[in-house]
């Protein structure tokens, strides 16, 4: 599903490289959770977001489906590929609904109106998460194990078989970060997706992923 | 929100935009009942002056408040505004150094020619000023930081703007202070057919990009994700608010209060984050404050005009505070 050949990610600025990690090879498939394993700085934020897009590689090829990334559209790389990241969200008066419907933007026309079809995605994506009965609740009014719920369906709704998450552990408690794995887990086992995840715990990961990609000083991969 | 109360409080917005508009129409130094309708002096008064002033009074409270909600979502930040940001500074700027132009070559006279001449300076100075906080706002990702800068950049203009002044000779001093506090009585029906066109332009542009607008609300990297062109998305907010705020500037003035306090308002009465409904709801009750602001002028003032920029601020000002400690809604 995700094919990495000699990847090189970094940033680009005033015309410089400055590389972050280089030579990694990798290969996904539909159905892995694949826990991304790594020091602070290592550069596990900086894969997944060229993975995901938001930032060009310096060198080398990432395929999804056969096809370099590069060849998508915005809007077909967001049919294909979905994020949660760690940064929270809220305020402007955004309700549960309103977050997860955004999940259908690569779908709907310019003027954001969701079709009887779309809702019905929406809504099944929250009913997976048993968050209907938050449906009306404003996004800051929930907790950090429940916003990460709202963020993971708007995924869902986005209907991508890639889901990449940054962190999503970050400001949960204990008991949170069971549940959410435990989803997370479902979701690859009954819906087949290919879902990445970085997290500095662990203990926790190693109890719920069946790939791990971990990332060492001097550019050392350890795929497993 | 549910299609059936958009459109009822869209219809009842009409509704009170329509009674305002009216009243705008009918209150004045002269009452227009007190006139038969056949004497000319009543089609003087209704045509070369009312109306033009109800219409940029409609033009202005939609147009500042429509910018307002577009540069709130874009920075993802409450308290942005054209006058916040220091964008109306930036059109008064230029608006000064375009009066001092077309004074000291002697064009004035020459309307389409000077007017053009001033609204394209007063938009070359909104989407200068646009363009300076964007940048500063990719660099710093602080809300206050932005806000701060906006702040002291207004504070720099409105600086060269008073040097500016000080050096003017008495009549121009006169215009531009006059200017500046805000007016829409000013406009002709000939400045409209110039303004209604680059207004409808504009508002239909900006319902373009409802749908990229709603997906920033989460943040940049969620929207990209979703399928937007984040840098398209903002070159275009940018041209659509210099180029509203710069036209309505150049010809009322800069006006305060109305561009972030109307889409606070309008998230706090309407609980919606939708920017088909917002962009819809801050139209019509940007316009309706104006109205409202206008009518007050008049009623408060039958012989002389006040300054709308003084009644916007007096009265809107404490009603938004009063919602903001008493509703317990998120505004951003």
């Amino acid at each position: 599903m995700i094919e990495i050949t000699n990847l090189e990610i970094g940033y680009k600025s005033k015309g410089k490289h400055n590389s972050v990690f280089t030579g990694i090879n990798l290969t996904l498939s539909a159905g892995d959770l694949v826990g991304l394993i790594g020091d602070n700085g290592i550069g596990k934020s900086t894969l997944l977001k060229t993975m995901t897009g938001n930032l060009a590689p310096l060198a080398g090829d990432i395929k999804i489906n056969n096809k370099p990334s590069a060849q998508f559209t915005a809007q077909q790389l967001a049919q294909l590929l979905s994020i949660v990241v760690t940064e929270k969200i809220g305020g402007f008066n955004l309700t549960v609904w309103d977050v997860v419907a955004t999940g259908r933007t690569p779908y709907i026309n310019i003027f954001g109106k969701l079709s009887p079809e779309d809702e019905a995605i929406v809504t099944k994506a929250m009913e997976q998460l048993n968050l209907l009965p938050l449906k009306d609740k404003l996004i800051d009014e929930l907790s950090d194990g429940q916003r990460q719920k709202v963020m993971i369906a708007k995924s869902l709704a986005q209907q991508t078989p890639i889901i990449v998450l940054d962190e999503p552990t970050a400001f949960l408690d204990h008991t949170s970060k069971h549940q959410l794995f435990s989803i997370l887990k479902k979701l690859c086992a009954e819906q087949g997706k290919l879902i990445i995840v970085s997290s500095h715990d662990l203990e926790l990961m190693k109890a719920y992923i069946n790939r791990s990609v971990t990332m060492e000083e001097n550019n050392s991969l350890e795929v497993k | 929100m549910p299609k059936s109360k958009f459109i009822f409080t869209t219809l009842m917005l009409l509704l009170v935009l329509a009674v305002l508009a009216i009243c705008d129409l009918c209150f004045g130094s002269t009452n227009l009942f007190s006139i038969e309708t056949s004497n000319p002096m009543f089609s003087s008064i209704l045509y070369d002056i009312r109306l033009p002033k109800t219409l940029t009074s409609i033009i202005a409270g939609s147009g500042l408040a429509l910018c307002g909600l577009l540069m709130q979502s874009l920075f993802r930040n409450p308290l942005a505004g054209p006058y916040v940001l220091g964008v109306s500074s930036g059109s008064s700027l230029f608006v000064a150094i375009a009066t001092m132009m077309i004074s000291s070559i002697h064009v004035s006279g020459f309307f389409i020619m000077g007017k053009s001449i001033v609204t394209l300076f007063s938009i070359m100075g909104a989407f200068f000023v646009t363009l300076i906080i964007l940048l500063i706002s990719r660099k710093n990702k602080s809300n206050v930081t932005v806000l701060l800068v906006g702040l002291m950049l207004g504070q720099i203009l409105s600086a060269f703007q008073g040097l500016i002044e000080y050096m003017s000779n008495a009549d121009n001093l006169k215009t531009f202070v006059m200017w500046g506090m805000g007016s829409v009585g000013s406009t002709t029906l000939q400045d409209l057919y110039f303004v209604i066109p680059i207004y409808l332009v504009t508002i239909i542009a900006s319902f373009f990009f409802i749908k990229p607008l709603n997906a920033i609300l989460l943040n940049e990297q969620y929207a990209q994700n979703l399928g937007v062109n984040v840098n398209a998305l903002r070159l275009s907010i940018i041209i659509i608010s210099a180029v509203l705020v710069g036209v309505i500037t150049a010809f009322c003035g800069p006006i305060a209060f109305v561009g972030i306090s109307v889409p606070i308002a309008s998230r706090l009465f309407f609980k919606t984050s939708h920017h088909l409904h917002q962009m819809t709801f801050c139209l019509l009750l940007g316009a309706c404050v104006v109205l409202t602001a206008d009518v007050i002028c008049q009623v408060l003032s039958s012989q002389f005009m006040l300054p709308i920029n003084t009644v916007t601020t007096l009265i809107g000002s404490p009603v938004v505070i009063y919602l903001l400690f008493k509703s317990k809604l998120s505004i951003g």
